[in-house]
């Protein structure tokens, strides 16, 4: 079962520990801007604070674009060989997500790799806002929201007793037409 | 060497910009100079600070960085300490001086555990002589500024001088450069922050500006980042107005220096998990600050109809419940902080509509809403917006405004003396026209812009009414119930703020059983201890609300400087940096006159609530200020021995 990251923006909170727990424990500095991920705020209109971090995806743009196939996806998790790197940086633009990072200290571009299967940011984000999730969960709740919806709920009032009541139901016949 | 001015700023959608920003942003700066005068010798330290000093003159355009030694470490600890070390050197330099302008140096000091991998770290302070008070004054802001600050090199800014005409100073790493920006006059914090980010072509610098209120010397103007992160109290904002620095703008690439990171990982590892398991966490989380509305109304502290009473009959249309369940959505916070206390609302239905804001927590909601008797949360908001934009603090407009309601309320004030329109409690439109009058210095604003001691000087009959120690304004804590709150506002070193200590929910919990010693220990304890977190640059709050203990910050203050110290070590230099602090206050002529907390606390009894009848009474107060003094080391008239050591 392969995991990956998700990131739920309306619960991100713009806090940016997980930019510097990604930094500490995996560049070994305390430097925020050394970390693989990094939360991109945008204000007032709209309000938006948004983690952006590599989804690993199947058919990688950034390995498409590296130069010298330093860049491979092996389990899942697309690594970066920092000896075959020229840092070019072409990856980072290639990258749709933007979510392939450049620290002028650092040859190499910071890129997640999801820390050996334990990422340390699902662990230490207050909010829930970056979580861990086995592939096959990916669009569950879309598909629960959407199941749902077909479920189409009414409301009738009665009374009883002299007292107004509510009642709820769901109304699953397709347009009425079993009933006839 | 000199920096060339540069102008002009190129402004563009905000949209296309963020479309732009997508991969390489273009940048075009031209004439950029580097700083590199006369360096003086830098020292390294093993771990916690850069060991530079940036000192920015806008009058010369010049910058330079300078070192600083061991004992200089040892002495001030960092952040406020080194801002309060720096002022000090400025005052002997300069003698006295006219707060406003080109001597008065404005200090900018992150401490040695910001940005550190720990809760809440984003702290830093903005001190300098307060043009609103005329002694120190400062106030700290969260966010991600103080830690950009650090990053780019520099344990703390002083700028120096006044700049020819209004101004950004940028620090880009090791790069520092003056830019004029003309265009930018009169312009909001937000659209500020928006066009200098454009300018640089980098989404992700960080910027701490002022409004127009800065920019027309409202005494209580503040200095504002990220959109609502405000170093509110003390005027700090308005000083950056006179010298024509309209925004500090801060990127930076650099590692922290860090003694042992694999101690602080141990450490703060714990406290995270420790943090996240709290009861209270969800609840925080929810409510943030707001949830202190209820608190303070049901003990009798939250300030109503301008401080005159303590319970406000519609606090439920006020509080965090009503926030949560029509206006929030969503949570903001500071770096580093598990504990997201900011909320961000959206008005969306009424007159205020599509009204967006961070905010409120409990002062601006308290000063914004019960004490001037607006019971609507959504002008509340809208108040809370134009004050972030505009560049206002809550604290004292609410206060001020407070005071001329009530005074036309007693007819002390005239309709004249309104502009013909009159105002009554909760009269939201005109409180929000009289915040936009304040910040812009138009009609009645003018006066109000001049704080509590030019409010006074216009209409001294307001003297019972206005709420002020020192010429800083009351922040939202009544007092009248807990003597030793009193203590704390009147013996507070910048004036009536309760950052350097909050007795009253202790001394409430205690009741009778605790006597007046005790109740100066409590204020002397938090006076030293509440300053050490600005010390650090840390946040007090995981501190307050979910009691984080003292020792753990001690702990981890030694793991990242690589020495050891104990709480009670560094509680000693916090005394000292009081008595400085207290120093500069004498001098500059503040003495036991003014250690009294507003006339109200011993005038008008508390007259609904739990602690009806209530007032402070003034020969008990007497005895606890000669106490105070004598604990503190000073003479009968608040005078610590160390004024012999500064000669104005």
């Amino acid at each position: 079962m392969r995991k990956k990251l998700a990131v739920v923006p309306e619960r991100c909170s713009g806090c940016r520990l997980c930019e510097i727990t990604c930094a500490v424990h995996r560049q070994n500095a305390n430097n925020p801007k050394k970390g693989c991920i990094r939360v991109t705020t945008v204000y007032p209109h709209p309000v938006v604070r948004m983690p952006v971090v590599c989804s690993q995806c199947g058919d990688p743009k950034c390995a498409a674009a590296c130069p010298t196939n330093a860049i491979y996806r092996k389990d899942g998790i697309v690594h970066i060989n920092k000896e075959d790197c020229v840092a070019c940086h072409a990856c980072v633009d290639a990258c749709p997500f933007g979510a392939i990072y450049v620290h002028s200290e650092l040859e190499a571009p910071l890129k997640c790799d999801l820390c050996n299967g334990d990422p340390q940011c699902v662990k230490v984000c207050p909010t829930e806002a970056i979580v861990f999730l086995p592939e096959h969960v990916f669009g569950q709740a879309h598909r629960l929201n959407n199941v749902l919806s077909y479920a189409h709920m009414k409301e009738i009032e009665y009374m009883e007793k002299g007292e107004r009541k509510r009642l709820r139901y769901a109304d699953n016949a397709p347009s009425g037409d079993l009933n006839k | 060497m000199r920096i060339t001015l540069r102008a002009a700023i190129s402004i563009s959608n905000f949209r296309i910009r963020l479309k732009a920003l997508g991969h390489f942003p273009k940048v075009r700066l031209d004439s950029h100079t580097n700083h590199s005068l006369e360096k003086t010798k830098v020292k390294t330290f093993k771990g916690g600070y850069f060991g530079k000093i940036l000192h920015v003159d806008l009058t010369r355009g010049e910058s330079r960085t300078e070192g600083y030694d061991e004992a200089f470490i040892e002495q001030f600890i960092g952040g406020r300490g080194f801002a309060v070390k720096l002022i000090w050197d400025n005052l002997q330099k300069h003698r006295r001086f006219d707060p406003w302008g080109e001597k008065n140096l404005l200090v900018v000091a992150p401490g040695p555990l910001t940005g550190v991998y720990l809760p809440s770290s984003g702290k830093n302070s903005f001190a300098a002589i307060s043009p609103a008070t005329g002694i120190y004054g400062d106030s700290s802001m969260g966010g991600s500024f103080g830690v950009e600050i650090r990053q780019a090199g520099y344990d703390a800014l002083a700028i120096h001088g006044q700049a020819e005409s209004l101004s950004y100073l940028f620090i880009d790493d090791d790069h520092v450069s003056i830019v004029a920006c003309p265009e930018l006059a009169g312009k909001g914090n937000l659209e500020t922050e928006g066009r200098i980010r454009d300018a640089i072509g980098d989404h992700d610098v960080r910027v701490a500006s002022i409004g127009p209120a800065g920019e027309n010397r409202v005494r209580f103007a503040c200095v504002t980042s990220e959109w609502s992160r405000n170093a509110g109290r003390c005027g700090i904002g308005a000083l950056m107005g006179s010298k024509n620095l309209k925004a500090i703008v801060v990127r930076g690439n650099r590692d922290l220096p860090v003694f042992d990171l694999k101690r602080v990982i141990e450490i703060s590892t714990q406290a995270f998990a420790e943090l996240s398991r709290h009861e209270m966490m969800d609840f925080w989380h929810r409510q943030g600050l707001m949830s202190v509305i209820d608190y303070a109304n049901e003990i009798g502290i939250l300030p109503t109809y301008n401080f005159h009473d303590v319970h406000f009959e519609k606090a439920e249309q006020i509080n965090g419940f009503t926030m949560e369940a029509n206006y929030k959505i969503g949570n903001t916070a500071c770096f580093g902080c598990p504990m997201c206390c900011g909320n961000i609302n959206l008005v969306k239905q009424g007159k205020y509509a599509g009204t967006v804001v961070e905010g409120p927590e409990y002062e601006t909601a308290a000063m914004l809403g019960s004490n001037v008797g607006i019971d609507d949360f959504g002008a509340i908001l809208r108040g809370n917006h134009l004050c972030d934009d505009l560049g206002v603090d809550t604290i004292s407009m609410g206060n001020l405004i407070g005071a001329v309601i009530e005074g036309y309320e007693k007819d002390l004030l005239t309709i004249e003396d309104l502009d013909g329109k009159p105002i009554g409690w909760g009269d939201a439109d005109r409180v929000l026209e009289l915040i936009e009058q304040t910040a812009r210095g138009e009609a009645i604003g003018a006066t109000l812009a001049l704080g509590s001691r030019g409010v006074l000087e216009r209409w001294p009959q307001l003297q019972p009414l206005v709420n002020h120690v020192k010429g800083l304004e009351q922040s939202a804590y009544d007092c009248r119930g807990a003597i030793s709150m009193a203590l704390a506002y009147g013996t507070s070193d910048i004036g009536a703020h309760h950052t350097r200590a909050w007795t009253v929910g202790k001394e409430l919990e205690m009741g009778a059983e605790w006597d007046a010693e005790q109740k100066v220990n409590l204020v002397i304890y938090h006076q030293d201890l509440r300053p050490l977190f600005d010390m650090f640059g840390v946040c007090r709050l995981p501190w307050i609300e979910l009691g984080f203990h003292e020792d753990f910050y001690a702990e981890l203050y030694s793991a990242v400087v690589g020495r050891d110290y104990t709480l009670d070590d560094l509680l000693q230099k916090s005394k000292e940096v009081y008595n400085m602090t207290r120093t500069i206050g004498v001098k500059l002529g503040t003495g036991r006159a003014d250690d009294y907390p507003p006339e109200r606390a011993f005038a008008v009894p508390i007259h609904s609530g739990p602690l009806a009848g209530k007032v402070c009474d003034r020969g008990e107060y007497e005895k606890m200020l000669d106490l105070y003094y004598q604990k503190r080391g000073w003479d009968e008239q608040g005078i610590p021995p160390l004024a012999e050591q500064l000669n104005l």
